[in-house]
């Protein structure tokens, strides 16, 4: 079986899905000839040809506004916005149009797409390229918005987004792009949208977090398996729709919950599930949720990134405060 | 170029290791993130994965032997003919630019395989049964740790067997009665026990200790207390029992302490505030005004506080008292004291001035309205007529039940105590 860190294996998953499904069509700024600014689209220009896999001019409202109209059209386009922060320029379409058009069509016309994107920081990047903005996305109706940590969850969760008849946002977790590597299957398998991975299960809280964010929580829990506390850690994955089921029963299981996530604090997912714990699991909490994430600032630039990435020692201190919450 | 590994830092403190196995052998062209060789050292056995792609020119560590960090264990070549230095202290997971990696940003790269993983490939997931929390609002959570109940003992009444406050009240009144069953069963792990590291003895509580627990837990919660402190001008009471004590103790053989004074003194003030020597009755909303004068005082043994009780304190002396007292005591801290003894008192008096403390917020002795802190009498200067004089002072506590008695109902009768304790020919002849 093949092992491939995260990128190789979204190069992988695409690769066999074109493949299949000659309608999918990827594109966006040096995703041809170049194969990507992190080479998640490298050999397709050369596999597929140019009509498939293919350059934009530097214009994300265009390339996500020609995605609609192919969508609508029949084909199936993937396309690549090269930074999070360049996902800006394209959000009247995404808003206006790519969120709404079944909803507008009254059902008769769905948006078959794929915008994917890499997010997050801690690779010491400039300005608009490291934040964690899936909130934003998350808080638009229509949208499916997605997030894989592992090389086998992102080839399972971009077969589904292909497959979906309906837009998808696939984030992925740039900073670990190529930190780790697993076995990738070459058979046909998909991650159903929606549904949230119990990475390891414990029974004295409950820690939902995603993207880069699992594998420092997991150093973390580590930490905190020696001291004999044993968090549950669920990878949440996708995350809109929210696998709210999954926290919720884990919730009902441990008493207590921390969220930790790398976007800034206010107004964020972490928010939103405690909102949702508490509507879901109040009767069943030990000790009020807590969450880990980033200051409510600006991504800093290089020099002063380390301090603003929640790091395992700040997520092990959390942990400690919550489990020795008394009631 | 030919690039030389060290042995790295591969952290948790560890300086050396032994080498295990090379996987490449003098000749071999390796890839960046290709395994050269497998290391044991006392925490783990690590893989060391090339941080260079070429072809391995040298290997310097024989199988078997001992290689310490920052010793060079393999030479690679690539492509130039130098000799670099550069690769001398990389962790293993190494920040490298593999064959298409990106062009913005540092990436961190590493060959580090992670669990595999089945899911969406086949049907074995099988559901679990979960144990569930009991139900209950965090108010009845607090309410049941305040209680000293362990809530997942307590059997909910409440929509789908929520626990609800009435259920919490309920079983802290039938631990009362069975005193027995009081123990809480905690398991380690949960609840009151702090989760760091560090040995933990159990010590089972005696029975006098689990009472005094449940005791005062049930005064703090039923009772809600507030406390007026002040201090009382004793020194002619000083000087008054400076000047009687050796003589009563030769001719009598009892020591004559405060405690006796203050008890008169605490007695006449319940008299004139009749209100702290009372009860409240919950059921049937009314009060209880105790129209006898039965003292509490708190006595402190090996075994934990006992309160013997002084029975009809208006009728006797200054010197009954005294005596009665020494006895009581004497027999409370050998244990030898009967029940009804401790049974009956209208209202009680805790001596912390006796162990050295000044002042302190004193747990009511429940159902009683009050009681009264003693502190320790000390010479301090204070203002009398515009001069500073130095007086024997003596601290005073007065916790209430602030459901039948008020703020202005303690200070008068604290008022009243400091009037009588402040002159001791008033105290000895009413």
């Amino acid at each position: 079986m093949p092992v491939f860190n995260n990128i190789q294996a979204l190069n992988y998953a695409l690769m066999q899905e074109m493949e299949k499904d000659p309608s999918i069509v990827v594109f966006g700024e040096d995703v041809g000839y170049e194969g990507g600014v992190f080479r998640a689209t490298v050999d397709l220009q050369a596999k597929f040809g140019v009509e498939r896999c293919f350059d934009t001019p530097i214009s994300e409202s265009g390339i996500v506004g020609m995605a609609v109209g192919m969508a609508i059209n029949g084909l199936k386009p993937v396309v690549e916005l090269q930074f999070c922060g360049f996902t800006y320029p394209a959000f009247n379409q995404i808003i206006s149009h790519v969120s709404r058009m079944r909803n507008r069509s009254r059902g008769r016309y769905t948006l078959p797409m794929v915008i994917r994107f890499p997010f997050g920081g801690g690779i010491r990047a400039l300005e608009h390229h490291s934040e964690s903005p899936e909130a934003l996305f998350a808080h638009i109706p229509g949208l499916k918005v997605v997030a894989p940590s592992t090389p086998y969850d992102t080839k399972g969760l971009l077969l589904a987004a292909l497959r979906d008849p309906d837009p998808v946002i696939f984030m992925e977790p740039k900073r670990i792009y190529r930190a780790f590597k697993q076995e990738v299957p070459e058979d046909d398998y998909v991650i159903e949208i929606g549904k949230a991975n119990i990475v390891k299960e414990g029974e004295d809280l409950t820690i939902v977090t995603w993207g880069a964010m699992v594998r420092d929580t997991l150093k973390a829990v580590e930490k905190a398996n020696e001291k004999g506390i044993h968090p549950e850690v669920i990878d949440l994955r996708t995350i809109a729709p929210m696998d709210r089921e999954t926290i919720i029963k884990s919730v009902k299981k441990t008493g207590r919950i921390l969220i930790v996530q790398e976007a800034v604090k206010s107004f964020s997912v972490a928010s939103e599930i405690i909102a949702l714990v508490n509507e879901k699991a109040f009767l069943h909490l030990e000790a009020p949720p807590a969450r880990v994430t980033a200051p409510d600032i600006i991504v800093p630039l290089p020099r002063g990134e380390q301090f603003y990435m929640p790091h395992p020692d700040m997520i092990y201190e959390k942990i400690n405060e919550v489990v020795n919450f008394l009631t | 170029m030919i690039r030389e590994f060290k042995f790295p830092d591969i952290g948790e403190g560890v300086h050396e290791g032994i080498l295990l196995k090379w996987h490449v052998k003098v000749g071999d062209r390796v890839k960046a993130g290709d395994p050269l060789a497998e290391v044991e050292t006392d925490k783990v056995n690590a893989e060391l994965p090339s941080p260079y792609s070429g072809k391995v020119s040298e290997l310097l560590a024989a199988v078997g032997g001992t290689i310490h960090v920052g010793q060079v264990i393999i030479r690679i070549e690539d492509q130039s003919g130098k000799v670099s230095q550069e690769a001398a202290s990389e962790p293993t997971v190494q920040v490298v630019e593999e064959e298409n990696a990106g062009v913005v940003g540092a990436l961190e790269a590493s060959s580090e395989v992670i669990p595999s993983s089945a899911e969406g490939r086949k049907n074995s997931f099988t559901e679990k049964e979960i144990p569930q929390k009991v139900l209950a609002t965090p108010v009845a959570r607090k309410m049941a740790y305040d209680l000293g109940l362990d809530i997942r003992t307590i059997k909910g009444t409440g929509p789908g067997g929520r626990i609800m406050k009435e259920d919490i009240r309920r079983a802290g009144e039938s631990n009362e009665k069975k005193p027995a069953a009081v123990a809480v069963q905690e398991t380690p792990g949960t609840g009151i026990l702090p989760s760091g590291s560090g040995k933990i003895e159990r010590v089972p509580l005696s029975m006098m200790r689990k009472t005094i627990a449940k005791k005062m837990a049930q005064s703090k919660y039923t009772a809600p207390h507030a406390t007026a402190m002040d201090e009382a001008d004793v020194t002619e009471l000083v000087q008054f029992r400076n000047k009687i004590k050796e003589r009563f103790f030769a001719d009598y053989g009892v020591s004559i302490t405060f405690m006796p004074f203050i008890m008169k003194a605490v007695c006449l003030a319940l008299k004139e505030n009749e209100k702290l020597n009372s009860s409240y009755d919950e059921e049937n909303q009314e009060l209880l005004l105790k129209r006898f004068y039965h003292l509490g005082i708190a006595v402190d043994t090996e075994e934990g506080l006992m309160v013997p009780v002084i029975q009809d304190v208006d009728k006797k002396s200054i010197f009954e008292l005294a005596k009665e007292l020494e006895d009581l005591s004497g027999r409370a801290r050998m244990k030898k004291l009967k029940i009804e003894e401790l049974k009956g008192s209208t209202f009680s008096i805790t001596n912390y001035g006796a162990v050295g403390s000044t002042f302190g917020v004193p747990v009511i002795n429940y159902p009683e309205a009050a009681i009264i802190g003693i502190g320790k009498i000390e010479k301090k200067p204070v203002v009398r007529e515009d001069k500073l004089v130095l007086r024997y002072m003596l601290p005073l506590s007065l916790s209430f039940d602030h459901r039948i008695v008020d703020g202005g109902d303690a200070g008068r009768f604290i008022n009243t105590l400091k009037k009588y304790l402040s002159d001791p020919y008033k105290l000895t002849l009413l």
